[in-house]
């Protein structure tokens, strides 16, 4: 389900959600946990991607798995690693080359591995298709509903909403730090959609 | 988690170009180090075994000849080099080598290596110390300034933490990661100067104790390297304010703070000049006794005490030569003047050493430095104590010399010639170092600043880590 919209406070949403900073009132629930309370534990669920996934540049992706997942405290043999950055869809030959030359699309890659490996319950995604190519954009999408498949629960920040309706079972549309609309990806059409996000916009810029 | 971050830590600063030409220079400078001081060790420690030597063979074989005569003629007493000089060369640069023994008159130790340099001597010297007390801890500022920025920089502290990371585990494993090549170094260092030393042969008074004391304090000075600077990359921003904040650091700690330390000690107990020094010393020797003057107030005095002592109205009527016994009390009297003086001097030192106790607070640089010199023997208290000890053997010897010439002749005769033989009977110049041990004692501030030093800065990074 994402949320879209300008300063719409999507990365504190996720933010808060990570336990990275303290809500000012209520409070956020991971598998009925309040994350404010659980830091640590509600971790153990977590899968994090930041809009621009930083991995250590001089290790390889190998490398840079095997330290994220061993800090999530997983022990992972070599061939489990392979499995799941095949599985992340990231291209055989690329598994021992260094971070340093991999583009956006591979690094994310790696990110959805890590979290696999985790075997996360639920993926938080802070704008991850942007800066894709239409082709990565795509294959990102497809792993993101294969992911689904695997019973992980995804909360994806994104402006794009070609990708939003593609990938999504629920939409909400959050402007200013609030939920203004949800919506059900299966009952719009991309136009009904657009349509819906710029009325959002709009009332904004009424109130303002 | 721990090993984790250690390999992967150990992983990212093998495959970083300037870190592996930091560690092949600090290497390749340590190599040099040693290779020089050895050299410099066996070709010390040869002319010290051919000096000593010769001058026995010519004092033992200056034939017959009046006491006296020899006392002037004198003798030397030659200052060791002690094995592990081949680590910390401390002041041996500037401290004599050698001391003149003759009748009447204390000498300073003579013949310093620095005398023998031009003016570039000051400028220092390739010597394992200067590496080990300068350049590592440099080392560790250029491998872990940017341990916890770098995280922060690249963006990797965020994902770091949404994998649910230890602080505390994390930390652990960057300063394994920091503090291992570094031991690793060093303990290379030690090892290979350890295998050199006992190779060698003659090798004095060299011992694996003070040698794995030696290795111990330096691990310590670079555990509280790593601390430091690792607190300081966990409190900053930015790689390069944390370069710069560790680097004065580095600079006030190695070389700031010490030099402040002994211009405060000095202005704060300060040494007689030379010239003072000697005209105090001649003051108090005109004062008492002369030796070779019979006519003087003092001597007239000591002449009616011996008569009466011995309870005969004439000086030839005693058992022994006035003369040659007058010339033993003159001796007495000098040689507790130059005591008087020299422990004023001592004093002084001792109060700068306390000084700098002090100021050893200040900089681990301080503490590091006095326990290695110590430990070598190399500091200026060996010295010291080399000096006292040749002071007593000349004051024995004079003795020995003055008694054979009283009781062998008698009042009048200084034509008396001791036999060529008697020389031999000299007992020889031995100066043993102190022990271990008791230069733990003498340094146990040194120890303990540096333990406080130890625990504080290890317990402000656990602080510090928990905030990040």
């Amino acid at each position: 389900m994402p949320f879209r919209g300008k300063r719409s406070r999507k990365t504190t949403t996720i933010n808060l959600l990570l336990g990275f900073i303290e809500p000012s009132s209520g409070s956020a629930f991971i598998n009925q946990l309040n994350v404010h309370e659980n830091i640590k534990a509600t971790k153990r669920f977590l899968a994090y991607i930041p809009e621009n996934l930083m991995l250590y540049p001089n290790l390889t992706a190998i490398e840079n798995l095997d330290y994220f997942s061993g800090i999530a405290g997983k022990k992972l043999s070599k061939s489990q690693l392979v499995d799941f950055l095949e599985e992340s869809g990231l291209q055989s030959d690329a598994f021992e080359k260094r971070i340093s030359s991999f583009s956006k699309g591979m690094r994310q890659k790696v990110g959805i591995a890590i979290a696999l490996a985790k075997d996360a319950k639920v993926l938080l995604l802070d704008e991850p298709t942007s800066g894709l190519d239409p082709k990565a954009s795509n294959e990102f999408g497809l792993l993101l509903q294969k992911l689904r498949t695997k019973g992980v629960a995804t909360l994806m920040a994104t402006h794009d909403l070609f990708r939003a309706k593609e990938v999504a079972t629920h939409i909400g549309i959050m402007n200013g730090g609030q939920l203004k609309q949800e919506l059900v990806a299966a009952d719009i059409t991309l136009q009904e959609l657009e349509k819906a996000y710029l009325n959002t916009m709009e009332y904004k810029e009424l109130v303002l | 988690m721990i090993f984790n971050t250690f390999l992967k830590e150990t992983k990212e600063l093998m495959r970083e170009g300037r870190v592996r030409i930091a560690f092949f220079i600090v290497v390749l400078l340590l190599g040099i180090a040693v290779w020089i001081s050895a050299r410099q060790y066996q070709n010390v420690n040869e002319q010290y075994e051919s000096a000593t030597a010769t001058e026995r063979g010519l004092w033992d074989n200056q034939g017959e000849k009046n006491p006296h005569s020899a006392a002037h003629y004198g003798t030397y007493a030659f200052k060791p080099k002690y094995p592990l000089s081949l680590v910390d060369q401390g002041v041996d640069k500037y401290a004599g080598t050698s001391i003149f023994l003759e009748a009447h008159k204390r000498n300073e130790a003579q013949f310093s290596a620095a005398t023998d340099q031009t003016g570039l001597a000051r400028f220092g010297d390739l010597t394992p110390d200067f590496i080990l007390l300068f350049i590592i801890p440099l080392l560790i500022v250029l491998l872990g300034y940017n341990s916890f920025t770098k995280e922060r920089e690249m963006g990797t502290l965020t994902l770091l933490k949404s994998q649910g990371i230890s602080n505390w585990k994390w930390m652990l494993g960057k300063w394994t990661a920091l503090f291992l090549p570094i031991f690793t170094i060093t303990l290379l260092l030690f090892l290979f100067a350890g295998i050199l030393l006992s190779s060698l042969k003659d090798f004095g008074v060299f011992n694996w104790g003070s040698l794995f004391m030696m290795l111990l304090v330096f691990t310590i000075y670079y555990m509280i390297f790593t601390n430091i600077v690792l607190l300081i990359s966990a409190m900053t921003k930015k790689s390069g304010i944390s370069l710069v904040i560790s680097l004065c650091v580095w600079i006030v700690t190695c070389l700031a703070a010490p030099k402040a330390a002994s211009n405060i000690a000095e202005s704060k107990h300060p040494y007689p000049t030379r010239q003072e020094f000697a005209a105090n010393v001649l003051k108090d020797k005109k004062e008492g006794l002369d030796g070779h003057n019979p006519w003087s107030k003092e001597a007239k005095l000591l002449e009616q005490e011996v008569l009466k002592e011995h309870g005969v109205d004439s000086l030839h009527q005693l058992p022994f030569n006035f003369d040659a016994y007058r010339m033993q009390k003159g001796e007495e009297h000098e040689a507790e003047v130059y005591f008087k003086h020299y422990n004023y001097l001592k004093d002084q030192y001792t109060k700068q050493s306390k000084v700098y106790r002090s100021l050893a607070a200040i900089s681990p640089y301080l503490p590091t430095r006095f326990l290695s010199m110590s430990i070598a023997h190399t500091d200026y208290a060996t010295h010291w104590d080399f000096a006292d000890a040749a002071e007593e053997y000349r004051i024995a010897t004079q003795k020995f010399l003055n008694d054979n010439f009283a009781q062998n002749s008698e009042y009048g005769n200084w034509r008396y010639q001791a036999d060529a033989e008697f020389w031999k009977t000299l007992p020889k110049f031995e100066y043993d170092p102190p022990e271990l041990n008791a230069i733990l004692s003498r340094n146990s501030s040194n120890l303990w600043i540096m333990g406080v030093w130890l625990s504080a800065s290890f317990g402000f990074l656990a602080i510090s880590i928990k905030k990040i």
